[in-house]
């Protein structure tokens, strides 16, 4: 490389830095087949090439330097480290859910359907509610449009996997997205993406570059450097650029999404579909009865175990009436080889937007059905079959045939369920399936055809049997779609025919399985356990011994299972918990069987074991072998390392097969039939699932030691560090977990470990507000959560709080601020302290300025490490920045320890040498014995300690006999002796009880348009209500006036001054005059009455001087600032023509 | 907010093992029908002792007890855990009734538990501080519990019916949660250890009884220890009495234990039946040495990786695991255990996979944990 002489500085950036670099490449015959950013990777090169070059120049010189820079190498290594998680997910993933937000106008929702259009090749007219869509062979994705509100995107931000932040490139960021951004940071951070839209309304391209960096500058700022910021560069036909949106879908297929802890220690589910399922005669006896819903979605997070609570954002925790596991409306793909997917597979869903052929309005749902494309998947179409479409034939016919009213139906069906039910089962599967769907066909059948009308011009034809017929051949899904015809009204339709679906997928499952199903139905359950009971007691029946037989084959495995846990599926969290306060149910009282009371404690082994002694030694002295026979002693012999090691070790194995049955279990006769019946299976199984173990074990070990091979390459440390054992160790519980899980069929499983992850979830949930239905906007994504086990309680949190560096104000103790902890969201009044040296929890009136403090709250717990976001302002007109503070729990507590300082004041009422009594700073005798010990201290800073109640000869005698006795006097003694002028305080602290108040959210149950009021502030009462501040006098800040202290001189006695030596002895100093008159002689007299005249004659010529020369200096002034005035106007007519002439040379100059 | 949903339970029985649900669950629970029909119906002194064992141990708990103590509502509170705590635990059951459920609730307490415990160290009905420093704390180190600050000191000896005796209790806390095993192998029994004690008796009763149990394990195994513990003075507690408790140990780690002790019943409620037990004899040491040896050789029989009176403290730690898989092989459940799985059932939400293995005789028990993490515990 040639230099020039001239020191010559070469271009850093812009596109000749760039020419240079490649011109370098290409001379050093490199060849960049990934074509990187050139700008962010120029320097690193060259970085390197020079070091390859001149390898001198770059070894370290200083064994300090080199030192350090290794250890903060080797920190920064450690920062990066992360303890690894079990990922206890099995099985497909739920769809990602992609969170679309940005302020209003900004193209959200174009976004998304420009998005749909890329993925499905279809045009949505409308983006409602979360909608799934099949994007790869692996990958489903589900996206949601943000809400505008700051509650939506509180709980967006708890649901999204990844969120494009839409950001207005003509106008910059917007407070949304910076609120949005700390909602996230706070509640566990999802992938987010920039996309910066409105860039066509830039015309100079200069411009356009330059805010394009400053927006990603600042975006970087924010999240971290190098975040990715898309950019939309505009509209072509109303849509996004088919390439840029093609990019956009490339970014996100290939996104990697993290677990966030909370969301994998709580269930979640995103409400893709809503019902109302409330009996229809119940609601119109009364519109605002309590409400039954059911709500579908996919479960995410972790598994649902069976009597999970729920929390509806913004509705209120809820008890899971029936949780039922469906097919997934929107599949993966059947292991296709083929590249990409088939059209066919390209599947979406979208109840709740009007996609395609549905529409969800408030009271009806619309069809369009358009033969030209079925949208649903293949496999269900076959799996439909004929016998679906019987059922859905005979559903629209009896529809057509009902002549009763819905309540003398309702009443029938019950009956019928009751008195048919057993004769009928045996039938097989279909029959009892239908059984309740027609009934509900039946019911609201008149307001469906009434509906069918209303419909009319939606609908091509009007009959509404060729209607059904159509709606057939588009899948079962759709079919349940005609029976919800009704708008949310209509629901055992769509139950029947979700049992009858189910039945479909599992027929070939046991019968336990669909007992299952059938007691999720609502009322149903009650009366199902019943017939279960009549199963148990007539299982000897010709009419149940097929399906018995069946059963235990079926079942063989759990029995033991059966005898510890009962044969019935009692839910002992739902039924048995009782509200104190509130009456249970009607229903379960109602349809109560008659022997659940007792059964629970008959179902077991030992029947009556209600009050037995409690006692976990369970010696048998009575069933003591003889261990001193030989033979006893031969049968363990093995059991010992002086035994047979190879028979430990098949018996470890299981292996062997020989065995001894000699076991008689005394307490358990029926273990022994089981287990010979069992035997033959046993044998099987177990060594396969061992060996299957052990393969696994293997697998995860050889990848994680391909890992480790990878890393140490790297890395060069050879020895296995501690997170990779760590990582090792996780790797190895996970595939034990998959391997366990495997071998159990799926009825146990679904009881052992819940419904998983990813499945299609119906949950059903009773009484809950009516609002919630009348509200209900698909606009606004409904997220529910499940509650771990002590979540649900209320108790005080004590969280680390810092109030937002943009919000404007400090936060006052006790004034409500609304947070949003967990799932929920409510409102409390938090009290601020911090935390003194001594440990001690001292209250702060306001959250410091710029540090933090503790907040202490009353509220449903949340686990310690919770994030908590507070908002003071919900409303969305405000233009300032909403989020208040950001917290996060350290530990909750069922009694809060707040102290603040508490000074008793009094004064002495008497003075003895040290002591004195004090009064007024206590009211009774009884608080002075509480203080008795306390230290004192007056404001001179005489120390004391208080002693006793001032006893009443000690100067606390009534005035007059008879007079009262003051209370509270208290005897003191000082350090020193104290003046009565002297001011007596005590420093104590008080406890300061915060408020057990808390107020749910519950914006899902009013208009989304509303704003949410709740606990308004002391302040906004004030200015509501015109109410002036208190004003205390005594608070006022006033100049101190101190009179100055007179004191009067010293007297010593005579006696002292005697002793005292004569230095200390007060003298008599005769300072000026004695006395005596002096008269002088007349020589004198003259000579001083000379030089007072000669004085008077110069004082009075030195005045008249004096005021010559104020005159003179007044006249001068005066002439002065006449001058000055003009000469200012002068210096200003020149500088004005000065400037003139200049303005006027460079604008000629710049015209040249 | 005053609403709280009371779960509703019925009987006396188990009552320690669902207060001690009820609080690591935190779910507040109604009692009825308490030895309703009992001649002492009611609540016994060492229940009540228990719940004013839990009340110290823990903030913000309330119990409610009817007149005639046959019905309990208890709201549990949050474990505060803490040093220097003091218990009484008097005389109608032994140490280890209050142990038992104690190490549990100490692991998810906010502070580490350090608690002296005073009354009955050994009893033939609950395991004996022995078994306890023996086989239950070895057991909770499995589940991946600290081992410092795990530790159990017998201060002194006491056995019914006056007691006197005194140990120290402290457990720490486990940061997050426990650890979910696997254990299924048994192993083989490698040695026989054990410890006899003796309160204000002659030493030689512990040698004779030593001397009975090693008749019957030489025979199988010669490495077989057992130490002697003769207490005297204020140390030996307040009555007369001797036992032993036996550990064996296998190649797998796993401890087999069982434990006894002889001493004179107590018979506090009646002078006349005091005299009847103070005539009857106490069962003579070489019967005690041999009956203890058989019945450890009883439970090696049986198989499993812990003993049949532990059972209930495998399951209970295996449902509190996080929410991998568990799998133990125990022996044959017993009634105890059984209880403990319907309980673990009814608050927990976790079932187990109960399969038995019929080669072995033994019960492969298989379970997803409850996911409990210690929220008790304050963050740093």
């Amino acid at each position: 490389m040639e230099r020039s002489q001239k020191s010559h500085r070469s271009r850093q950036s812009g596109p000749s830095a760039k020419k240079k670099s490649d011109t370098d490449k290409k001379k050093r015959g490199l060849t960049d087949d990934k074509k990187r950013d050139p700008s962010t990777d120029k320097k690193k090169r060259d970085l390197t090439d020079d070091k390859k070059r001149n390898p001198k120049a770059f070894a370290f010189n200083s064994t300090v330097k080199a030192k350090r820079l290794q250890s903060r190498a080797s920190e920064k290594e450690q920062r990066r480290l992360h303890i690894p998680t079990i990922d206890r997910n099995t099985g497909e993933p739920a769809p990602y859910v992609i969170v679309v937000h940005g302020p209003p106008q900004v193209g959200k929702s174009l976004l998304i359907k420009s998005l749909i259009k890329h993925y499905t090749k279809h045009n949505i007219p409308d983006v409602r509610g979360p909608i799934t869509i099949v994007s790869g062979k692996q990958r489903r994705l589900q996206f949601v449009e943000c809400p505008n509100d700051i509650n939506g995107m509180i709980d967006a931000a708890k649901f999204a996997d990844l969120a494009l932040l839409l950001i207005d490139g003509s106008y910059g960021f917007e407070m949304e997205t910076f609120e949005f951004l700390n909602i996230m940071q706070v509640h566990g951070f999802p992938k987010v993406m920039g996309v910066l839209t409105h860039l066509d309304k830039f015309k100079d391209v200069k411009k356009l570059k330059k805010t394009k960096q400053r927006l990603k500058h600042r975006f970087w700022t924010e999240i971290y450097d190098g975040a990715k910021l898309f950019y939309l560069s505009g509209l072509i036909h109303g849509k996004y650029v088919k390439r840029e949106v093609h990019n956009l879908a490339r970014f996100i297929s290939v996104m990697k999404f993290h677990p966030l802890s909370w969301r994998t220690n709580h269930p979640y589910i995103l409400v893709d579909r809503f019902e109302d399922v409330t009996p229809p005669d119940k609601v119109s006896t009364n519109k605002k009865c309590d409400r039954n819903v059911t709500l579908y979605g996919y479960l995410r997070g972790c598994n649902m175990k069976k009597g999970t609570k729920v929390h509806i954002a913004g509705v209120g925790d809820y008890n899971v009436a029936g949780v039922t596991g469906l097919p997934d409306p929107c599949p993966l793909p059947s292991a296709a080889k083929k590249k990409g997917l088939r059209d066919k597979e390209k599947l979406f869903y979208a109840p709740m937007s009007g996609l395609g052929d549905l529409l969800y309005d408030k009271d009806a749902v619309y069809i369009n059905i358009n033969d030209h494309f079925v949208q649903f998947s293949k496999k269900d179409d076959e799996d439909d079959g004929s016998g679906a479409r019987d059922v859905g034939a005979d559903l629209v016919k009896s529809l057509q045939n009902t002549k009763y009213s819905v309540d003398e139906k309702l009443n029938n069906s019950f009956i019928n369920l009751f008195s048919q039910k057993s004769g009928k089962i045996t039938n097989g599967d279909e029959n009892n399936s239908i059984e309740p769907m027609e009934e509900a066909n039946t019911v609201g059948s008149d307001e469906e055809s009434e509906d069918e009308e209303d419909v009319d011009d939606s609908d091509e034809d009007n009959n509404p049997h060729e209607k059904s017929t159509d709606s057939q051949k588009v899948k079962d899904n759709i079919q349940e779609e005609v029976e919800i015809h009704e708008g949310r009204r209509r629901r055992k339709a769509v139950f029947g025919n979700e049992s009858e679906l189910d039945d479909q997928e599992a027929t070939d499952e046991d019968d336990d399985e669909e007992e299952d199903n059938d007691s999720d139905d609502d009322q149903n359950s009650s009366e199902e356990e019943e017939e279960e009971e009549e199963e148990d007691l007539e299982g000897n029946a010709s009419k149940w011994k097929e399906s018995l037989i069946e059963r235990t084959i079926s079942r063989k495995s759990i029995n033991l299972m059966q005898l510890v846990y009962g044969k019935s599926e009692t839910k002992p969290d739902a039924s048995s918990h009782e509200e104190i306060d509130a009456n249970g149910s009607d229903d379960d009282e109602f349809f109560k069987p008659k022997g659940e009371g007792n059964k629970k404690s008959s179902e077991g082994v030992e029947g009556n074991m209600v009050n037995t002694e409690d006692s976990s030694k369970f010696t048998n002295f009575a069933n003591v072998k003889d261990w001193k026979d030989g033979e006893t002693i031969e049968s363990i012999r093995d059991r010992f390392v002086t035994g047979d090691w190879s028979k430990a070790a098949r018996r470890v194995e299981g292996a062997d097969v020989d065995g001894e049955n000699d076991d008689d279990a005394p307490v358990f006769g029926e273990f022994e039939d089981l287990e010979t019946g069992e035997k033959n299976e046993g044998d099987k199984t177990e060594p396969d699932s061992v060996a299957e173990e052990r393969r696994l074990k293997k697998l995860a070990l050889h990848d994680d030691d391909n890992n480790k091979k990878i890393k140490s390459n790297n890395n060069k440390a050879n020895e296995v560090s501690y997170i990779d054992k760590l990582k090792e160790e996780a790797e190895l519980q996970r595939q034990r977990n998959i391997a366990e899980l495997e071998d159990l069929d799926e009825a146990t499983r679904l009881e052992i470990e819940g419904h998983r992850t990813g499945t299609y979830l119906r949950l059903e949930i009773h009484n809950v507000p009516y609002e919630m239905i009348d509200h209900f906007d698909p606009c606004h994504p409904l997220l529910i959560g499940g509650i771990g086990l002590t979540e649900e309680n209320v108790g005080y949190m004590q969280a680390r709080f810092k109030r937002h560096r943009w919000h404007k104000k400090v936060l006052k103790t006790k004034d409500p601020i609304i947070v949003s902890i967990g799932w929920r969201r409510y409102q409390t009044l938090p009290i601020y302290a911090i935390e003194d040296i001594n440990g001690r929890h001292r209250m702060l009136k306001y959250t410091p300025e710029h540090m933090h403090c503790l907040a202490m709250f009353w509220g449903p717990l949340a686990p310690p490490n919770t994030g908590i976001v507070a908002v003071q302002n919900l409303s969305n007109s405000q233009a300032s920045f909403r989020i208040t503070a950001t917290a996060v729990v350290l530990e909750f507590n069922h009694s809060a320890k707040i102290v603040k300082k508490l000074k008793l004041v009094g004064e002495p009422c008497k003075i003895y040498k040290k002591t004195a009594l004090i009064k007024k700073m206590f009211t009774s005798d009884l608080e002075v014995a509480r203080f008795e010990g306390a230290s004192i201290r007056t404001v001179s800073g005489i120390r004391g300690q208080v002693k006793k109640v001032g006893k009443i000869e000690l100067g606390n005698k009534p005035k007059k006999m008879g007079g009262k006795v003051e209370e509270g006097i208290a005897r003191c003694t000082f350090e020193d002796k104290i003046l009565m002028s002297d001011i007596v305080f005590l420093r104590a602290w008080t406890q300061v009880d915060v408020p057990c108040f808390y107020n749910p959210l519950t914006t899902a149950l009013q208009p989304r348009g509303d704003t949410w009021r709740g606990v308004r502030t002391v302040a906004e009462l004030r200015r509501e209500y015109n109410v002036p501040i208190p004003d205390n006098k005594d608070s006022h800040y006033k100049r101190i006036e101190r009179p100055l202290k007179k004191f009067n001189p010293v007297v010593v006695p005579k006696s002292l001054q005697s002793s005292l030596p004569f230095r200390s002895k007060p003298k008599d100093v005769k300072t000026k005059k004695d006395g005596r008159a002096v008269v002088p002689e007349p020589h004198e007299r003259d000579v001083h009455k000379l030089v007072q005249h000669l004085q008077l004659i110069r004082h009075n010529k030195m005045k008249q001087q004096k005021v010559k020369k104020m005159e003179k200096k007044k006249k001068y002034d005066v002439e002065k600032a006449k001058e000055e005035v003009v000469t200012k106007k002068r210096q200003r007519e020149e500088r004005r023509e000065r400037f003139r002439s200049q303005d006027k040379l460079q604008k000629k100059m710049r015209r040249d | 907010m005053g609403k709280v949903s009371y779960m509703k339970l019925k009987g006396s029985q188990n009552l320690r093992q669902r207060l001690l649900l009820s609080t690591l669950a935190s779910t507040p629970i109604l009692i009825e029908d308490i030895r309703a029909d009992a001649t002492w119906p009611g609540l016994l002194p060492h229940e009540v002792s228990f719940l004013r064992l839990l009340e110290t141990i823990s903030d913000d708990c309330h119990v409610e007890i009817n007149e005639t103590g046959t019905k309990l509502k208890y709201k549990p509170g949050i474990v505060m855990g803490g040093g220097y705590l003091e218990h009484d635990c008097g005389l109608s059951r032994s140490i280890g009734y209050f142990l038992e459920p104690l190490i549990v609730l100490g692991l998810f307490g906010k502070k580490p538990l350090s608690i002296k415990l005073k009354g009955i160290t050994n009893d033939p009905k609950d395991p004996s501080v022995d078994t306890f420093r023996s086989t239950t704390l070895p057991l909770l180190k499995r589940f991946g519990v600290p081992s410092e600050g795990l530790e159990l000191k017998i201060e002194s000896r006491g056995v019914a019916p006056k007691g006197g005796g005194e140990v120290t209790l402290s457990v720490p806390i486990v940061h997050n949660s426990l650890k979910a095993v696997t254990w299924t192998d048994e192993g083989m029994v490698k040695r026989i250890r054990g410890i006899s004690f003796s309160t204000r008796v002659s030493v030689q009763f512990e040698n004779t009884m030593i001397h009975a149990a090693r008749g019957i394990f030489n025979r199988l195994l010669p490495d077989v220890h057992i130490f002697t513990d003769h207490k005297a003075g204020a140390q030996a507690g307040n009555s007369p009495g001797y036992g032993i408790s036996l550990v064996a140990e296998t190649t797998s780690g796993c401890f087999i234990s069982v434990d006894t002790t002889n001493s004179y019943a107590r018979g506090d409620n009646d002078d006349n039946e005091m005299d009847v037990d103070e005539k009857k004899e106490l069962m003579p040491p070489e019967e005690v040495g041999e009956q203890i040896a058989s019945l450890l050789l009883g439970e090696i029989e049986q198989g499993g990786v812990i003993d049949s009176s532990h059972q209930g403290l495998l399951f209970l730690l295996c449902a509190l695991c996080p929410q991998d898989v568990s799998k133990i092989r125990v022996g044959k459940l017993v009634p105890y255990g059984i209880e403990t799985l319907r309980n673990i059932r009814d608050f927990l939400g976790v079932k187990f996979v109960i399969k038995p293995d019929p080669t072995t005789g033994t019960v492969m028990l298989k379970c997803i944990g409850c996911g409990l993490t210690n929220l008790s515990r304050k963050l740093s």
